[in-house]
């Protein structure tokens, strides 16, 4: 009897340090992955976002630019833009003072078509770069195909849990150099995004306001551009008339002089 | 199995499972902002048969001649009205007009309608046919060209045509684009031009490709009554900031245009342009004698869009450029600054200032600067 009752005990006491080596690596499992975030599939994520405005392979969609300046509004731009692919862009101007002008960007080659020169002139990808939006922000939309991703952090923007990705361009047809880039960890929607130049500047920032779905698709609606140089200045981008469309190669051809 | 290492199995298995959850449960509000997304809803809308485009220009010119040598008035004013029109049924018929209606005051009063473009077009496949008169530039230079042949005459100290003055030419052509490929056959008929214009009927191909970044284009044609000619244009993009442009044409003699361009991260752009044509018809300056020979030009030009890093100055334009004859040493001066107003209005002021010897290509100009002023209304 006196034998039995120290191996009860000890019995009693290998099961109680068992249990509590189990606790503290279940404990250290839980702490570890909290700590630890979730590192995405980053280049899957933006690709994923690139269909929030590239929601089918050819297409067509009306933009309108309103520039802001210290809250009130200012002058308004209209754009026709027709996307066939990740390299084709046509984008005809549409607002008084610009009708008859057209952009064209055959992935990394750019021309644009004046009324007063009646050609298309070759631009190089810093004269794209003009006004609070540039002609990049409205026909450069697909990220996946001009930059090269990478994991930075998850945070909370507001009530929603984001993916921070920074993506550095890997062509020079990229109108940004260096993007970062906030998705919603949900389902990869766009949430808000800070655009930086060769330099490192920071030059604008962007949060996407707006989607509605179009045939099935969710597309962005809204978009505004915060100027970071000059802090009272901004532009509102809307999206609509946003349909797929069979778009022909001869529409997308670098010698097309019709002014419409 | 021992019972008493089943409850730790149990406990540890329990831990991986835990440990091996994705991602959490969306909460609350983010369903919410989901739910409403997606009450958000659209219908692609149908594609139109018909497109019907339209714009019109209003421009009020006046232009004052300074010291002017001549026994003319020293006010120019001009005011043109300059509808265009485009009709597109189905993406195969179109129908296309720019006209330019001038009322002119300056050694009299006349009013004149001018047809710019009227022509109709075919689009079957790859193939594109137009009928009419259509303004074709060929050409790559901005000041100048060397290969343009079917090119309205262009000015090198009002190389965008300020006023859309330039008419086109009366042609049949053919275009058969595949990708970045298209050859072109147009004729050209001078039959509607003034014999001033020195317009002889022109049967031209072009083959434009564009390859590793180059946009070229070979062209080749004749001049009834006239030369046969050859030329070859190019355009490439270096970098961020660089582009080059080139011609070279063979009409009894050559003629060689090369050209570049560089944009500054600011956003300002400067052009350069040198040029050498043959002192033959085709090239000829009424300014110069035809003993003269061969000239040799350049152009410069510094311009920026959008002054926006200042403050108030967002929306003018600046420009400056310079256009100079070689040979003799004369040049003029060009400045010009735009400033809009609102979504339909701008206003400009062109100032031009020549300068040289009174029987140089520039000097020779009967004034000593020419100011033009302008309000343009666009709908």
């Amino acid at each position: 009897m006196s034998s039995t009752y120290p191996n009860r005990i000890n019995c009693i006491l290998r099961t109680l340090l068992l249990l509590m080596l189990i606790g503290f690596l279940f404990t250290c499992i839980v702490v570890c992955r909290a700590a630890t975030p979730t590192v995405p599939d980053v280049a899957g994520a933006l690709k994923r976002s690139d269909s929030y405005r590239n929601g089918w392979p050819s297409y067509v969609l009306n933009v309108k630019i309103t520039s802001f300046e210290s809250g009130k509004p200012g002058e308004v731009k209209l754009y026709e833009v027709s996307q066939k692919g990740t390299e084709k862009t046509y984008v005809e101007f549409m607002s008084p003072r610009e009708k008859g002008q057209h952009l064209l960007m055959l992935g990394d080659d750019m021309w644009v078509y004046l009324p007063d020169t009646s050609r298309p002139i070759r631009i190089t990808p810093l004269e794209r770069l003009s006004g609070d939006a540039s002609n990049g922000d409205v026909a450069r939309t697909n990220y996946a195909a001009d930059y090269t991703p990478s994991y930075v952090r998850t945070e909370k923007v507001g009530a929603e849990e984001c993916y921070v990705l920074d993506l550095a361009a890997k062509r020079k047809g990229a109108t940004y150099q260096r993007i970062l880039y906030w998705l919603r960890v949900q389902d990869d929607r766009p949430v808000k995004a800070e655009f930086y130049l060769t330099s490192g500047k920071l030059i604008k920032s962007a949060t996407f306001d707006e989607f509605l779905t179009v045939a099935g698709h969710p597309q962005l609606r809204r978009l505004t551009l915060h100027d970071e140089i000059r802090h009272n200045s901004s532009s509102v981008l809307e999206y609509s008339g946003i349909a797929p469309r069979e778009l022909p190669d001869k529409l997308f051809y670098q010698g097309r002089t019709d002014r419409f | 199995m021992n019972p008493r290492l089943l409850i730790p199995a149990i406990l540890l298995a329990a831990a991986m499972q835990l440990a091996a959850q994705e991602t959490p449960a969306p909460s609350a509000s983010t369903q919410a902002t989901a739910n409403q997304d997606n009450a958000a809803q659209d219908a692609p809308p149908p594609e139109s048969r018909r497109d019907l485009r339209y714009s019109l220009a209003v421009i009020d010119d006046a232009t004052l001649y300074s010291n002017l040598q001549a026994p003319l008035p020293n006010v120019h004013n001009q005011f043109l009205i300059e509808p265009t029109l485009t009709l597109r049924y189905k993406p195969r018929w179109s129908f296309s007009t720019s006209l330019i209606g001038v009322a002119d005051r300056y050694t009299g009063a006349f009013t004149q309608l001018r047809v710019k473009e009227a022509y109709a077009g075919l689009s079957a496949g790859d193939f594109d046919f137009m009928l009419g008169r259509r303004m074709v530039r060929w050409g790559t230079g901005y000041a100048f060209t060397a290969a343009g042949v079917l090119d309205p005459p262009r000015m090198p100290t009002n190389p965008t045509d300020r006023l859309n003055l330039n008419e086109g030419r009366d042609m049949v052509k053919a275009d058969y684009v595949h990708g970045p490929q298209a050859l072109t056959v147009a004729w050209s008929s001078a039959a509607l031009t003034p014999a001033a214009a020195g317009l002889h009927d022109t049967t031209a191909f072009r083959y434009n490709v564009l390859v590793h970044g180059f946009d070229t284009a070979l062209i080749a044609g004749h001049d009834r009554g006239g030369d046969s000619f050859g030329a070859l244009a190019f355009t490439r993009v270096l970098g961020e900031a660089f582009e080059i442009h080139g011609e070279a044409a063979w009409r009894e003699q050559a003629a060689i245009l090369l050209g570049g361009k560089f944009t500054t991260p600011s956003g300002i752009t400067f052009i350069g342009e040198f040029f050498t044509p043959p002192n033959i018809p085709y090239f000829q300056n009424p300014a110069l004698c035809p003993l003269d020979g061969r000239q040799h030009y350049l152009f410069v030009s510094a311009y920026k869009n959008r002054l926006r890093e200042l403050p108030h100055w967002k929306q003018w334009d600046l420009a400056a450029s310079a256009v100079a004859n070689l040979n003799d040493r004369s040049y003029t001066a060009v400045f010009d600054a735009t400033r809009r107003f609102g979504n339909h209005f701008s206003s400009y002021l062109h100032i031009e200032v020549p300068s040289g010897s009174s029987k140089s290509q520039y000097g020779a100009t009967p004034y000593s600067a020419a100011t033009s002023i302008g309000l343009r209304f666009q709908l």
